[in-house]
């Protein structure tokens, strides 16, 4: 024992002693890395995989303005929030959702952009470029960017007949089968469109939590991202499931399922995402530049055209799209923009109303 | 009935080792099958490995994700390993109301801590940077530490260190000596567990991670919103093989077992 | 032998006391600056009607705290996830105690330490990519399911994936560790020598059991129940992936409240309820596990 223990007990001290140094080397060295940051550095915020991160586009940036791109991901538009509140000086361009633009305006989070320096404005549709929830008071906080439609889609191997309802949501037939999007203001929406009111300010919330709660018999599970839409669609999981166009066609085209997307008569919910500038920008310049370059049709045609994309705000980068692209098809359908109720910005107060009410949904549905 | 004893722990020991591997077999399995979706039946591909190979992103990530747990593991064990002996082996006022306050970080979820300790570090000026997750980090793992060791230290009680005292040994030669070896199986654990924090730590690391500085938990759980690949799977697959390797080569070659 | 005690004067004392600090301050004051002080700005957070961040102007209120009462549903997720804590550590213990025993006391050499580790290797795998491929094996049409399938044809097809029981076995999976290694590390500490004197003695395998082991490794067995029942029932993920239109509990709007609305107040609040809620019933079975330890140094 004591021979043992004597082995032991060095190699311990040396063990500790390697555990130190190696703790002050890592502690130095991280240090150091973090004062490494070039001056020609451009901080963006994005979703992961959201067009801003392709790396093709990213170098392609750099070569021409000298910019190096560096991502900063959030995984909810909240975090983006929080993120942005408590790094002041840290972000040059952000990617925000028009619903929040307004809101991120006027807590100082976000500069207006010049706009004289966006070589597509012209080409943007004014829709959407000139829209009060990015502009405010004669300036653009937002650029519009990309847009899509939420609403519901449905495996084409299983389903024969498209339905045209929103209704079908309900419909027993597809009772167990059904996917939902976990989201508040999602829900809420759905609810409002199915009982006939208006997603951005229904008149009766209880008819609309009555309706949710009528799901519990429909509902098989929810998801809350592209990718568990997909697993859930392949392994048989559900049917028909809420969903986003972009994603539709991106889980037609890349991951070729049998999916088809609808927009049922009763309207679906409309979303366009701006790119913004974060007030203290360290890097003006390259944001700006980099805004411009990712609204062009050069950026755009390849991004849909390789990887799948939501539509873009730039008529002229939809015109370039090849004939049969999803977002030229199904965006493109007479009528169907009157049937969008674009998402509207929503204060503090009606988000926490709303989610409550669907917390309350939510737990009823899982008794 | 007492000589079949041993033969059905050690046989339902393994049916548990078998339960417990079950997902991990599954997520080798899908790291060579080609379906990007997980579709069966597997269709034998290493196409993810190959497209690992040039994601330095992903490779970047977990290389960072290594060295910050093993930091971690090192700071925490000895921080936690200390605090445990002190309330094992001592009685003091404020005893009780220290331990109660290693609940707060394993009881409060870790997004209000890492909301809470982004918003104080922005307020103080340490901000984000590596210093804040290892802060960050080190604290989460403490209390796992102290209470795992702690146990140890319970089980076999001071009666060992109090014969070496009577015997003529100094406090510091009865711990090294006798505290330590017997600790051993306890601190290995404890280390074992503050790597394991560290190691899947999502939450702290996303919020105080310097920009463009990525660990490999924060990769794949930003990656399921648009763009989760079996990549995910294949270094997840060869983090598990070479952990395998090393800990197998570290059982042979030094016994911890505290006797025999 | 009680520990030693810190009262009275002298230099031993005084040695003593220094001894108590040093060894606990390093932990404690990273604790402090880390954790506990940004926890205490939450926990003031949680009595504003809104985070005071930006231009924002709070008020005081108990409104939160209240409204953890007032609101149903509130009660209903704590109820669902105590449960969830319940079944989850009760078949870690369970399942988890005689993996340790069979560790402890029947594996010899080499292979004790080498299984040892092994235990703790699923650890390390990351815990979203292990519960994905969870869906895969319990899923309708999944891996048990055809295996089940091909052994008994005419059986129904499983369907446990979406629901409590799911979320459940996702838990235990992942927090059975933690139980084997606690145990074992308690249960290894127990002299061989004490087992044959008690069975020299006469003592047949269950008073053994009872009378020695159980004791003995109960502080193994706290350890492991207070490092899994208090995660569990804060969890979300497992819940949410596995739990399908059960899996919404009360860790799920404690995150809602910071990743879908701006409502730190109410995450903070609730988190702060949780937290009394562990050490309730901390203090309930304190009592009674004061008794049993009482043996024990």
């Amino acid at each position: 024992m004591n021979g043992n223990s004597d082995r032991r007990g060095s190699s311990r001290r040396n063990f500790a002693r390697y555990l130190i140094a190696g703790t002050l080397a890592l502690a130095v060295g991280g240090l150091a890395t973090g004062r490494a940051a070039a001056a020609k550095d451009l901080h963006v915020l994005n979703w992961q995989g959201y067009g801003t991160d392709e790396a093709w586009a990213t170098k392609l940036f750099e070569e021409r303005t000298g910019c190096k791109v560096v991502h900063d991901y959030f995984n909810s538009e909240e975090e983006m929030l929080t993120k942005l509140r408590t790094n002041p000086g840290t972000y040059d361009v952000v990617l925000i959702n028009s619903s929040y633009t307004q809101g991120a305006a006027k807590e100082g989070l976000i500069q207006a952009i010049d706009t004289s320096k966006i070589t597509n404005w012209k080409d943007l549709a004014p829709k959407l470029r000139d829209s009060p929830y990015l502009n405010t008071n004669g300036k653009t906080y937002g650029l519009s960017w990309v847009w899509g439609v939420t609403s519901m889609a449905y495996n084409t191997d299983d389903i024969k007949t498209k339905p045209d309802s929103i209704q079908a949501l309900w419909d027993p037939a597809y009772a167990g089968k059904v996917g939902w999007r976990d989201d508040p203001v999602e829900s809420v929406a759905f609810g409002a469109i199915a009982t006939g009111q208006d997603p951005n300010n229904p008149a009766d919330l209880d008819k609309v939590k009555q309706k949710l709660l009528a799901l519990k018999p429909q509902l098989k599970t929810f998801w809350s991202s592209e990718d568990e839409w997909n697993k859930h669609l392949q392994g048989g999981d559900f049917e028909i499931a809420t969903y986003w166009s972009g994603s539709a066609a991106r889980s037609k085209k890349a991951f070729h399922l049998p999916v088809e997307f609808v927009v049922p008569k009763e309207g679906a919910i409309g979303w366009f995402d701006g790119l913004s500038i974060a007030a203290n920008a360290p890097n003006l310049d390259c944001a700006t530049k980099f805004l411009d370059f990712m609204v062009s049709p050069e950026f755009y045609v390849k991004w849909d055209t390789t990887v799948g994309a939501p539509a873009s705000a730039n008529d002229a980068a939809n015109a370039q799209l090849p004939a049969d692209a999803f977002n030229r098809v199904v965006m493109g359908q007479p009528g169907m923009q009157e049937r969008l109720f674009y998402m509207a910005p929503l204060t503090d107060e009606q988000r926490k109303q709303f989610t409550e009410l669907w917390e309350t949904v939510k737990t009823d549905l899982g008794k | 009935m007492s000589r079949l004893w041993p033969l059905a722990l050690k046989t339902y020991l393994g049916l548990t080792l078998a339960f417990l591997y079950l997902p991990i077999a599954v997520m080798i399995l899908m790291a060579f099958n080609e379906s990007p979706l997980y579709k069966l039946p597997v269709v034998w591909d290493t196409i993810w490995f190959v497209k690992l190979a040039g994601n330095d992103r992903l490779l970047t990530a977990s290389a960072h994700s290594i060295v910050l747990a093993l930091a971690n593991t090192g700071v925490a064990t000895a921080l936690g390993t200390m605090a445990a002996f002190a309330f094992a082996r001592y009685q003091f006022r404020g005893k009780t109301l220290l331990q109660i306050l290693l609940f707060p970080p394993i009881t409060i979820p870790w997004l209000i801590i890492g909301t809470s300790m982004l918003v104080l570090f922005f307020w103080v000026g340490i901000g984000r940077g590596l210093h804040s997750l290892l802060l960050g980090h080190v604290a989460l793992s403490i209390p796992y530490v102290v209470v795992v060791v702690g146990a140890r230290l319970k089980t076999f009680g001071p009666v060992y260190e109090e014969a070496a005292a009577t015997l003529g040994a100094t406090p510091w030669q009865a711990f090294w000596r006798i505290s330590a070896p017997l600790m051993a199986p306890g601190v290995i654990a404890a280390a074992l567990f503050a790597f394991a924090v560290s190691f899947d730590q999502f939450v702290i690391s996303y919020f105080l991670a310097p920009p463009g500085w990525t660990t490999l938990p924060v990769e794949i759980y930003s990656a399921i919103r648009k763009g989760f690949t079996p990549e995910i799977n294949a270094i997840s697959t060869i983090i598990i093989l070479v952990s395998m390797g090393l800990m197998l080569i570290f059982a042979r070659l030094y016994r911890f077992g505290g006797e025999r | 032998m009680a520990a030693t005690t810190l009262s009275g004067s002298g230099s031993a004392a005084s040695r003593r006391r220094g001894a108590v600090i040093g060894l606990t301050a390093p932990a404690y004051i990273w604790l402090a600056l880390t954790v506990l002080l940004p926890l205490s700005a939450m926990l003031y957070f949680s009595f504003l009607t809104v985070a005071p961040i930006g231009a924002r102007v709070a008020e005081w209120t108990l409104g939160n705290y209240l409204d953890y009462f007032r609101k149903g549903f509130y009660l209903t997720l704590t109820g669902r996830s105590l449960m969830l804590g319940l079944w989850v550590t009760g078949l870690c213990l369970l399942l988890g105690f005689p993996a340790a025993l069979a560790l402890a006391k029947y594996v010899r050499g080499r292979w004790r330490e080498a299984l040892f580790l092994l235990v703790v290797l699923p650890f390390w795998s990351n815990a979203l990519v292990r519960t994905f491929s969870w869906t895969m094996v319990l899923r309708t049409d999944g891996m048990v399911d055809d295996i089940l399938q091909a052994v008994f044809p005419g059986l129904p097809h499983l369907d446990i994936m979406f629901t409590f029981t799911a979320v459940v076995i996702g838990l235990v999976h992942s927090f059975l560790p933690y139980m084997i290694l606690t145990c074992y590390i308690s249960l290894q500490a127990i002299d061989d020598s004490l087992l044959e004197a008690a069975r020299s003695l006469g003592a047949a395998g269950p008073t053994v059991f009872r009378r020695i082991l159980l004791p003995l490794s109960l502080p193994g067995i706290l350890a492991g129940t207070i490092l899994i029942f208090v995660p569990v029932i804060g969890s979300f993920m497992e819940p949410r992936i596995l739990g399908g239109r059960g899996g919404f509990m009360l860790g799920n709007v404690i995150e809602d409240q910071f990743t879908v609305v701006f409502n730190w107040p109410m995450g903070a609040a609730l988190s702060f309820i949780l937290l009394a809620i562990v050490l309730l019933i901390l203090a309930a079975c304190y009592p009674l596990l004061r008794r049993n330890l009482q043996g024990l140094a």
